[in-house]
């Protein structure tokens, strides 16, 4: 859809339709400046706040509230002007000013009044609930973040799940966080259970078979399938339990932990525990349990061929067997602790116990001949792991290394996962078709590895296009990725005020004009501007004498929202200047796309200014 | 020494194997990261107009804005009279508690084909701070089986409520100040429009159009 490509979806259209609006107006006032908001002390200990509203706007009475410390309190209102306008219905409106008073009652020992109003400028546009803080010892008035009492509607009730049917209008309480999320609960579920079969393959859960065929042995009298079958699951199901609640752990943890756990210190720190297993499962070392205790427990497992002493048991090996699987089962609670949800956490580890668990149940139904033979392969599946472990670690260090080196890392794995896969094939005799697929994957491992170290090579990092690195397909990716890199190693990123301010001090001190361009990932519109305006020579030309901000705006938080504010950015693509003085160059603004020439044009004028 | 391992057991880890590697990075992946698709294409959002016009409008509306309600009859009617423009509804719900309502009842109506009959019926109830019972009584008569509207409501909540965050974060993202907003092609236009100001913008959008990078 070629409008698309053009939308400059920030592109304010202002004096440009003033001809033909309705009350005149020439464009939207914030709505600070609409409604001025000032708050004082009263004789009596309590807070008046009043509002100079701009003339052509409103605000509504009955939308002033006021809470302290999260708690709605009383605020007292005058009476206001009735609308008679059809349009409206019974609504009282405030014009040009207006006063409300918090009685000293309300106020006691509490250090934060929050002030919540609304209003509209006259047939154009109605404002969101805005909300001020009060600190009030001082009296300073604040923007109030996320206030708990007055908030936007939608947030209010999509959190606090008002549900409402055309038959009765109750509200309902059904858990939408959780709900919101639960696309990814299936998968991630199945995705452990699928990992727990994996996992039942290695010879950690065998200590257990022993435990539950003690167990059903001394069973008293004779076993029925369907009674075995119970005691099995019975057994199970606690052992996914058990995990379960591990999971519930991990993921509270998590839930702490999680702004801990993205810092580059801890990130490193997990790749080297993903390594570590990686070695024991390379058969380097093990992580096991003493032997003692495994036997002590297969002992007195089972006297009484209860359910609930199976699942007693089930529940107890999980948690003393259980670190046999330590390597595998430390990863998934890592992985369950950075997500940091509890249910999500708690379930897939229930999941992953369950997959565990199945064989065994197989076992304690059928008996040992279905259960496939320990030997060589398990070998294999445990160095299968063993990659696994060594991908995750490196997947996690893409988030704090350079590009260049992630494709190196990843070259390399692929590399020895390829290497593996061959020397399997060579050192077999006879060989099957199993073999055949392990040489076709390694050898595919192998191609792939080559292409990305030699990525690596150029600087140059395109998982899913790994060919573009050696030259097989050029013309998009490297282009792109020239043209980009070029103009973006000149560039410092800044994501909050006081990447600003350093970058305004680097700038006074050199004497030189600051460009920033205010960019975001998700920004269409930036990107084309950095593909075909930036890189052209003549515009890298002109940036010389200049230094060059990127203010990020990707990820879109209380930082970025104050760093476009102090420059009234209403949104990406927008570009300032700010003179050597730390003034901004007004008339050199830009706002949405440009072409090249008007881009020198306003480059030209910023060196003037 | 490697004899015991079988093909399908050999398959089975491999499978497995791949699923563990790509969860974490679909697990990961935002759903509301804002693209200029989910603009102008999120299927989820109800649309009007003509499917296939040259130009699209994108119409942040509250069912308790009055001016939203001032400007929808004639931007209906400059998009009933072009017959070249798609309109896409986003339900941005953020004057009034009860927005939030009328919102949930228009999405959950869209499940048996219904959305714009009720959609016009909440924006046909004037004024602000419309109370949750006329806007379901309106709703009601609007020509919904009501049995299946709250069987939907029930059903899709959580896609519902998915779409009206989404909606929120595009509206902070482009920087709307309040509603109405409109999206006309390339412009952005953040108040009320007559029928007079709505083919004006649209007429410079479709002339913007026509020469992109021109500035």
């Amino acid at each position: 859809m070629p409008y698309v490509r053009n939308l400059g979806f920030v592109t304010v259209l202002l004096g440009f339709i003033a001809g033909v609006l309705p009350a005149g107006a020439a464009g939207i006032m914030p709505p600070d400046q609409a409604f001025q908001f000032h708050a004082e002390a009263t004789d009596k200990g309590g807070v008046r706040v009043d509002w100079s509203i701009l003339p052509g706007h409103y605000l509504y009475r009955d939308r002033i509230q006021a809470s302290v410390d999260g708690q709605p309190v009383a605020i007292q209102t005058v009476p206001g002007e009735s609308k008679d306008d059809p349009n409206f219905g019974p609504t009282e409106v405030y014009h040009g000013s207006t006063t409300a008073t918090v009685l000293a009652e309300a106020l006691n020992n509490k250090t934060t009044l929050t002030v919540t109003y609304q209003g509209c400028a006259e047939n154009v546009i109605c404002y969101p609930p805005i909300s001020k803080a009060i600190d009030l010892p001082t009296l300073r008035v604040s923007d109030a973040q996320d206030n708990p009492s007055a908030g936007a509607p939608a947030d209010k009730s999509l959190d606090q799940d008002q549900m409402v049917t055309t038959a009765d209008a109750a509200n309902g309480t059904e858990d939408e966080t959780a709900a919101l999320r639960g696309r990814g609960l299936i998968s991630t579920m199945f995705a452990f259970l699928g990992f727990g079969i994996l996992l039942s393959l290695t010879p950690c859960v065998f200590p257990m078979i022993p435990i539950m065929s003690g167990m059903l042995a001394r069973t008293e009298g004779q076993l029925s399938l369907g009674r075995s079958f119970v005691l099995s699951s019975a057994y199970v199901l606690a052992m996914a339990a058990a995990y379960g609640t591990l999971g519930i752990f991990a993921a509270w943890s998590g839930e702490n932990l999680q702004a801990v756990l993205q810092t580059p210190t801890a990130i490193l720190v997990m790749s080297l525990v993903f390594v570590v297993l990686a070695l024991s499962m390379f058969g380097l070392f093990e992580l096991q349990l003493p032997q003692s205790w495994t036997a002590r427990l297969a002992q007195s497992a089972g006297n009484k061929g209860s359910v609930g002493g199976a699942a007693a048991l089930g529940f107890g090996s999980a948690l003393i067997v259980g670190p046999c699987v330590t390597p595998p089962l430390a990863a998934a609670l890592i992985y369950v602790g950075q997500t940091g949800e509890v249910l999500h956490g708690s379930l897939a580890l229930f999941a992953l116990g369950l997959g565990m668990g199945l064989p065994l149940v197989a076992f304690g139904v059928l008996g040992a001949r279905v259960l496939p033979r320990s030997g060589a392969w398990l070998m294999r599946t445990k160095h299968i792991f063993g990659f696994v472990f060594l991908a995750l670690a490196v997947w996690m260090l893409s988030r704090v290394l350079p590009i260049r080196l992630m494709a190196a890392m990843w070259g390399v794995l692929f590399l020895a996962i390829g290497g593996y896969f061959v020397s399997f094939w060579m050192l077999a005799k006879p060989r099957t078709r199993g073999h055949a697929a392990a040489v076709a994957i390694g050898m595919l491992s192998l191609v792939y590895g080559v292409a990305l170290a030699a990525g690596a090579g150029a600087s140059i990092y395109e998982p899913l296009q790994p060919l573009a690195a050696v030259g097989l397909v050029t013309a998009n990716a490297t282009g792109s990725s020239d043209g980009l890199h070029l103009v973006t190693n000149n560039f410092r990123t800044i994501t909050n005020e006081a990447g600003l301010e350093h970058a305004i001090e680097v700038a006074r001190k050199q004497g030189k004009t600051i460009m920033v361009d205010f960019s975001a990932e998700w920004c269409t519109e930036c990107k084309l501007m950095e593909r075909n305006v930036f890189s052209q020579e003549a515009v890298r030309r002109a940036f010389r004498g200049f230094l060059l901000v990127k203010a990020d705006l990707t990820h879109f938080d209380g930082d970025s929202k104050e760093l476009m504010k102090r420059f009234s950015v209403v949104g990406p693509p927008t570009i300032v200047f700010i003179s050597p003085d730390g003034r901004e160059i007004q008339e050199a603004r830009i706002v949405g796309d440009v072409s090249v020439s008007g881009f020198l044009s306003k480059l030209a004028k910023a060196v003037r200014a | 020494m490697t004899d015991n391992i079988s093909r399908a057991q050999f398959l089975r880890l491999a499978a497995l194997s791949a699923t563990i590697l790509v969860l974490p990075s679909a697990a990961l992946a935002d759903e509301n990261e804002i693209t200029r698709n989910m603009i102008f294409n999120d299927p989820e959002s109800p649309t009007g107009g003509n499917p296939n016009g040259d130009l699209t409008i994108v119409d942040f509306f509250d069912y308790n804005c009055p001016y939203c309600k001032g400007a929808a009859k004639p931007l209906e009617k400059v998009v009933k009279a072009d017959g070249n423009i798609r309109l896409v509804y986003k339900d941005w719900p953020i004057l009034h508690p009860t927005s939030i309502i009328g919102a949930r009842l228009a999405l959950g109506a869209k499940y048996q084909g219904k959305y714009l009959p009720v959609h016009h019926a909440l924006m046909n109830i004037d004024g602000y701070g419309v109370e949750q019972e006329k806007m379901i009584e309106a709703t009601r008569n609007a020509g919904v089986d009501a049995a299946q509207l709250d069987a939907d409501m029930t059903a899709h909540a959580d896609d519902i409520a998915r779409l009206v965050k989404r909606n929120l974060n595009i509206a902070d993202a482009i920087g709307l100040q309040g509603t109405p907003g409109f999206l006309v092609g390339p412009f952005k236009v953040n108040q009320a429009l007559n029928e007079q100001g709505f083919v004006r913008v649209v007429a410079d959008a479709r002339a913007r159009q026509k020469t992109p990078q021109s500035k």
